[in-house]
């Protein structure tokens, strides 16, 4: 059978995302019902994409970029005083659920390294020490 | 000294109300045998970075029938080193909404997509934003300005998997799928989107269509070489003082000049040691070659590609196996796993490669590094696999002395 394009799983997971800031399992349910697969399914392709969590993640996502541009300009620097500054490695989120850490490829932002990323908004040439004055401020 | 040559670049461009669309006035005028042949006769090779003839593209998807025909901007820009995807989205995007609007009244797709990563929120805003304002202007929707020619575009974020910006993942992605890469033949030509024939292009592809339209298929061919037509966005970064997004007309220049006169020489005076060319997939390009002329041409003589025009410079102050392992983690990890010469393949270069930092690289050790980058190069399914080996294995091969004395890896 045919399928009909007018819902794009990717669209509906980034919308339930926002909403939750993670993809909860009743909504994997409810996507699995709305686009007629099974959970199974649904689950193993959010799982496929490294920007869809399945898992409650901290309240900020933070994303080091550490490709080859940046690690260039020193975005290990950056990236060592973040870990210091979070107590965090790559992928893991702080006790207090405030920040989850990510070290990610290419962000698209070479020319302007080292890059850091909270949740949308992006911090280019960036320094070790606004990184940590940048996560800082959040709360 | 090297000036950058404006055909894509220009002021920016994304107030619907201050642009006519000339070049889809144009192509209205024309019909779409024109339009294929006017594409064809420019000479346009696709610009994401496997280089097929635009025009030749358009017209297998224009001779293709069926009831449903897709046309997809792919927009998933995540090369390492490459970032003029970006500044077009930023900066003239009604030229990309413009090549996607020629592309389909083409094919007479009446649906498209723009696959985007999802790592570019700003200029997700600013699509949604102009999608928004074109269907208010009547540009999309309808009977666009007065024609019997309908459509609208789907903006589709992707979420942080490099591999969607092969075209079959991509369209395994848009399906709700894991985003695997497909067995071809059926190309997406013929058998796209939910089976439908799908016309899929890049970025700055499109944009050289719809400018190609404007300002003429003979001025595009004018410019460059007789191979290489045209101009190209090259993203300068690395070790550069001046990192950026240069338009440079095919031919004009050698990748010295790129690097001195638009680049302004390399950061504090460093000394080059190589180039990577053409984003993370393309073999490199050692100092002593860089005479070599900017052009596909140019490139293939000195052993390389023009790809996606991400160059990449790297001076003698890095660590060669810094770099090394940054480039065999990036593949490990963006890997989709569906064949196993590049789900198994990856992770052992990268194993060799990252124990060698302190295990030592040993003569045998290289060439089992050779060795699965051949069987990948053969036998993997799409461009990852292939193309993992390339950059990875042209500096094992270039620097194979420093590399097993241990100049750089103890």
């Amino acid at each position: 059978m045919q399928k009909e394009d007018t819902d794009i799983l990717l669209e509906m997971a980034h919308d339930i995302q926002d909403t939750y800031g993670y993809i909860p399992e009743k909504e994997i349910a409810e996507l699995a019902e709305k686009l007629s697969e099974s959970r199974a399914t649904i689950y193993g392709a959010l799982e496929f994409y490294s920007m869809f969590y399945t898992e409650p993640t901290g309240k900020y996502i933070i994303r080091i970029c550490d490709s080859i541009s940046c690690y260039m300009n020193n975005s290990n620097e950056v990236l060592e005083a973040v870990q210091d500054y979070l107590k965090l490695e790559a992928g893991e989120t702080s006790d207090d659920k405030l920040f989850t850490l990510e070290v990610v490829e290419c962000l698209g932002h070479c020319g302007e390294g080292p890059v850091m990323m909270v949740d949308d908004r992006l911090h280019t040439q960036i320094s070790p020490g606004r990184a940590v004055e940048i996560l800082s401020k959040l709360h | 000294m090297l000036q950058e040559r404006k055909f894509l670049k220009g002021p920016e461009l994304r107030d619907i109300d201050d642009y006519d669309f000339p070049g889809f006035q144009k192509a209205l005028e024309m019909g779409p045998e024109a339009i294929v042949e006017e594409i064809s006769k420019s000479g346009l090779l696709g610009r994401g970075g496997a280089g097929f003839p635009t025009g030749k593209k358009w017209e297998l998807a224009y001779q293709e029938e069926g009831e449903n025909k897709y046309i997809i901007c792919n927009a998933d820009e995540g090369e390492p080193g490459t970032f003029k995807d970006r500044y077009l989205l930023d900066e003239r995007t009604l030229k990309v909404l413009e090549g996607i609007m020629i592309g389909a009244y083409t094919i007479d797709a009446d649906t498209g997509y723009i696959y985007i990563r999802g790592e570019y929120s700003r200029q997700i805003e600013i699509l949604e934003e102009t999608l928004q304002k074109a269907r208010k202007a009547g540009i999309l929707g309808e009977d666009i300005l007065g024609s019997n020619f309908s459509f609208d575009i789907k903006l589709v974020r992707g979420a942080g998997c490099y591999v969607c910006g092969d075209e079959t993942s991509l369209l395994n992605s848009l399906e709700g799928m894991r985003g695997s890469s497909r067995s071809k033949p059926p190309y997406p030509i013929s058998k796209g989107l939910y089976g439908c024939p799908t016309l899929v292009n890049n970025v700055e592809s499109l944009a050289c269509s719809a400018e190609i339209l404007n300002q003429g298929a003979e001025k595009f061919a004018s410019m460059g070489t007789e191979e290489s037509s045209g101009t190209k966005l090259v993203s300068l970064s690395g070790d550069i003082n001046f990192p950026g997004v240069y338009e440079v007309e095919f031919g004009s220049a050698s990748l010295q000049e790129i690097i001195e006169d638009l680049g302004g020489g390399s950061q504090q005076g460093q000394e080059i040691k190589f180039i990577i060319p053409g984003g993370l997939s393309t073999p490199i390009v050692p100092s002593d070659n860089l005479q070599a002329e900017y052009s596909y041409e140019g490139l293939q003589q000195a052993g390389s590609s023009v790809g996606s025009g991400g160059m990449m410079v790297i001076s003698t102050a890095q660590e060669l196996s810094d770099i090394l392992t940054r480039i065999a983690r990036f593949y490990m990890d963006e890997s989709c796993g569906t064949c196993l010469p590049c789900r198994e393949g990856n992770k052992q270069i990268y194993r060799i490669i990252s124990e060698a930092k302190y295990a030592g690289l040993t003569v045998d050790r290289l060439n089992l590094i050779q060795d699965i980058g051949d069987t990948m190069q053969e036998a993997a399914r799409c461009g990852l696999g292939r193309s993992a080996q390339l950059p990875i294995g042209t500096i094992l091969s270039e620097y194979k002395e420093e590399l097993i004395e241990g100049g750089n890896l103890p």
